[in-house]
């Protein structure tokens, strides 16, 4: 391996000349510009680890550039980085690595099939092995996750302590000792994240008001961990998914139903190749054929403007589009509206791929955070809510509307619509 | 010299086949789907052709009065090839013509059953081809040019700025089809001249991933293009096609500058390339020769190095029922395919 070696600008915090104090932000004028060598090295170093081969394959016809979100905020996407690796770019050493989120849009207008869902984790995962950087604070979600079962450090007895604000009854397989319809995978952030935990309650009282046979795993549910898989740590999913699958194969069910898309790719996509392939559907899939029982429910009319935000992993992971809009339009008095970038060419959150939990990492290499991004394209359609269906973007949207100015808009999952149209008792 | 060429499809292949056929002293019999001669220039109403940018209606009407007026060439229209059996020196072939089955034996045959062109419906629908009017093909744009009058599709207005986005169905694996479709380039080039003629103020782009302009197609077109007429060529195709009021906003990457665009246009030209035609899926089922994974008809002989031979002996191929091909493939193709057939009849004699 010969990386080119660059010229290096020498970089001093403070500058002073003649007492005057010119320091300020380093600027990109005093990197080095000239090109000296091409190598094809950095290259077939990427693409010499198995499931980054496609790496290679770029003819540099730069459709991915257009569609990536990351170059919405920075400067990325797989030509642009096809490119930096060939003129001295080690991926596996460069903050690059960790800006991906696996959102697919590239796939998706690839004529060459260079496939950066397989090549990241693929690079990542080699990049741990070798002890290259790791951002922290993602270090730290895989250590939770290790720990505790879930990648926000909570504590693992109590993972069902929210089913106590559920007003409803959420039975627990261990305790119930009988078979059911439906397993749901209830997922870490509606267990432990305050909003998500709404969320998880809104779910727990729709299945109880359409009759369902369901029930939860409760303190034996623990972490997917699709997102840590996709951020590089193979060896912790792996773990992760033969304990998950042991738990789901305990119990006697017919259909398990999960509340995130990053969950449904986990189980549906990815479990298959250790052995578990059990019908799973995601929440919005699966309510959406309760469609006629569910209108009758839907009694309190919400007069708001809605726009709704494709998740990466349900949208083009898995290819759900209409449940979500159809139940949205199932709410009386809602108005649905369209951001000019939906279904196939949904703009990502930031929050796939393991970026959940790279926030701080990704601000220093970004203009903006993408769910900055995707809060104000919301915002510019006029909604008054931005209706979600990943647990992980209440969270991120919240934060966003906030930094952006816009909190005028409210930030609510499908899940909370339904429930607030059902009893229409609470405030929006 | 004993027996026929049958010749099947009356396009500028299965036309120059048949003249050249003549020619070397054969006899043809030209089996055409259609009602009249002339194939995808013909149907499709080309303007110019990238051939010393003749008159297409002109030129394709020489190759026609070649053939239509020549007592070696029996010309069957509205005919379709039905079966076929038999082998090189004695193929026994069916040919039904205007509701009428006729049996003939020919000694050898040529296949000229040419290409269409890709429909962007089979893409992933991004450039939105059958969602704004604007959005149109270089086939849909040819017919314009043909009568003169270049309009935006959704006001009937002549259009001020027009885009070209090439490789449309080509060079993609996700779509299959992974070929390059040879052509593309240079009729995006000649119809941004005919553009820049016939609206002198219109603003003519070509967003590219590589222009092939192989051979003289690099000066005669390419380079008038850019320097006689004005033609900007960006580095960079584009990745989606949106509305803005009542325009159409390209986004893609200026690749050179390492930048983003977003470009409003007024009519957007989608450069799509060559598939199989289905008549050259049918014919090529019905002989039973090879096709590439395309759907193509496999040329290249034993040895790789017969441009025309198929995988059945006495079966040749020309044009673009083999492949992406300009006219100079085709005609070049065509005498080739009609020397090798022509061979058929002597070997026949002999044995």
């Amino acid at each position: 391996m010969a990386p080119i070696e660059k010229a290096v600008a020498i970089e001093k915090e403070n500058v002073i000349v003649d007492g005057m104090d010119i320091s300020g932000p380093w600027s990109r004028i005093f990197e080095q510009r000239t090109i000296f060598d091409y190598t094809p090295e950095l290259i077939e170093k990427v693409a010499s680890i198995p499931g980054a081969e496609s790496f290679a394959n770029c003819y540099q016809c730069a459709k991915c550039v257009a569609v990536c979100p990351v170059d919405v905020v920075g400067n990325y996407g797989p030509r642009k980085l096809y490119r930096y690796a060939q003129t001295g770019m080690d991926l596996s050493e460069a903050p690059q690595l960790w800006l991906c989120t696996t959102c697919a849009n590239c796939l998706r207008v690839c004529p060459k099939e260079v496939n950066m869902v397989r090549i990241m984790p693929a690079v990542r995962e080699q990049a741990i092995l070798d002890g290259k950087f790791v951002p922290a604070e993602l270090q730290q979600a895989f250590e939770n996750t290790a720990k505790y079962g879930n990648p926000l450090g909570q504590p693992q007895r109590k993972r069902d302590a929210w089913t106590q604000n559920a007003g409803v009854p959420v039975p627990i397989l261990k305790d119930l000792g009988r078979p059911v319809d439906v397993l749901w995978y209830v997922g870490s952030y509606p267990s432990y994240h305050p909003r998500g935990i709404d969320a998880a309650c809104a779910a727990a009282r729709i299945f109880n008001a359409l009759g369902i046979d369901f029930a939860i795993l409760g303190k034996e549910e623990k972490d997917d961990a699709d997102s840590q898989r996709l951020a590089g740590e193979k060896g912790l999913f792996e773990m992760m998914a033969e304990y998950n699958i042991a738990t789901f194969n305990k119990y006697e069910w017919k259909e398990m139903v999960v509340t995130g898309p990053h969950e449904l790719n986990a189980f549906k996509n990815v479990y298959p190749r250790y052995g578990f392939s059990r019908p799973v559907v995601h929440y919005t899939t699966f309510l959406v054929r309760y469609l006629d029982r569910l209108k009758p429910l839907l009694k309190h009319p919400i007069h708001k403007k809605v726009t709704y935000h494709d998740p990466c992993y349900l949208g083009r992971h898995n290819g759900e589009y209409e449940a979500p809009r159809q139940l949205l339009q199932a709410i009386p008095g809602l108005e649905l509206v369209e951001m000019p970038r939906n279904r196939e060419n949904g703009f990502c959150c930031g929050g796939g791929g393991g970026g959940m939990w790279m926030d701080s990492f990704t601000a220093q290499h970004t203009t903006m955070r993408l769910s900055e991004k995707r809060a104000m394209e919301a915002a510019a359609t006029g909604a008054d809510i931005l209706a979600v269906a990943c647990p992980f973007e209440v969270s991120r949207f919240e934060d966003a509307v906030k930094s952006t100015g816009n909190e005028h808009m409210r930030v609510l999952d499908i899940l909370e619509l339904l429930d607030r149209s059902m009893r229409g008792d609470v405030e929006i | 010299m004993a027996g026929k060429v049958l010749i099947i499809g009356g396009g500028p292949a299965g036309l120059e086949a048949a003249r050249c056929v003549a020619q070397l002293g054969g006899e043809a019999i030209l089996v055409e789907k259609r009602e009249r001669l002339g194939g995808t220039p013909d149907r499709e109403s080309y303007a110019k052709l990238t051939h010393h940018w003749r008159d297409s209606g002109e030129a394709i009407g020489e190759l026609v009065a070649a053939v239509t007026g020549n007592p070696r060439v029996q010309v069957k229209t509205q005919a379709e090839v039905k079966a076929v059996s038999g082998q090189a020196g004695q193929f026994q072939v069916r040919i039904e013509c205007g509701g009428v089955s006729e049996d003939v034996q020919v000694a050898s045959i040529i296949v000229a059953t040419g290409f269409q062109h890709f429909d962007p419906g089979r893409a992933t629908q991004f450039y939105n081809y059958y969602t704004f009017p604007d959005v149109i093909t270089l086939t849909d744009l040819e017919k314009m040019l043909k009568e003169h009058k270049v309009v935006r599709p959704s006001n009937g207005l002549p259009p001020k700025r027009i885009a070209f986005i090439q490789c449309v169905g080509s060079r993609d694996r996700q779509l299959g089809n992974e070929y390059c479709s040879k052509v593309c380039c240079g009729i995006a080039s000649k119809q941004a001249v005919e553009l820049r003629q016939q609206l002198p103020d219109s603003k003519v782009m070509i967003f590219y991933i590589d222009m092939r302009m192989y051979g003289y197609w690099e000066n005669e077109i390419y380079w008038v293009a850019q320097e006689q007429y004005k033609v900007n060529y960006v580095k960079g195709v584009i990745s989606e096609v949106l509305k803005k009021g009542d325009q159409l906003l390209i986004r893609g990457e200026d690749t050179t500058l390492g930048r983003p665009m977003e470009v409003t246009m007024d009519l957007v030209v989608l450069s799509v390339g060559m598939e199989p035609s289905a008549g050259t899926r049918q014919i090529a089922q019905l002989l039973g020769v090879k096709q590439n994974k395309y759907g193509f008809i496999e040329a290249g002989g034993p040895g790789g190095l017969d441009p025309v031979a198929t995988s059945v002996p006495g079966i040749f191929v020309a044009g673009a029922a083999a492949g992406p091909a300009d006219l100079n493939d085709a005609f070049s193709m065509a005498g080739l395919a009609a020397a090798r057939a022509v061979a058929v009849l002597y070997q026949t004699q002999v044995a």
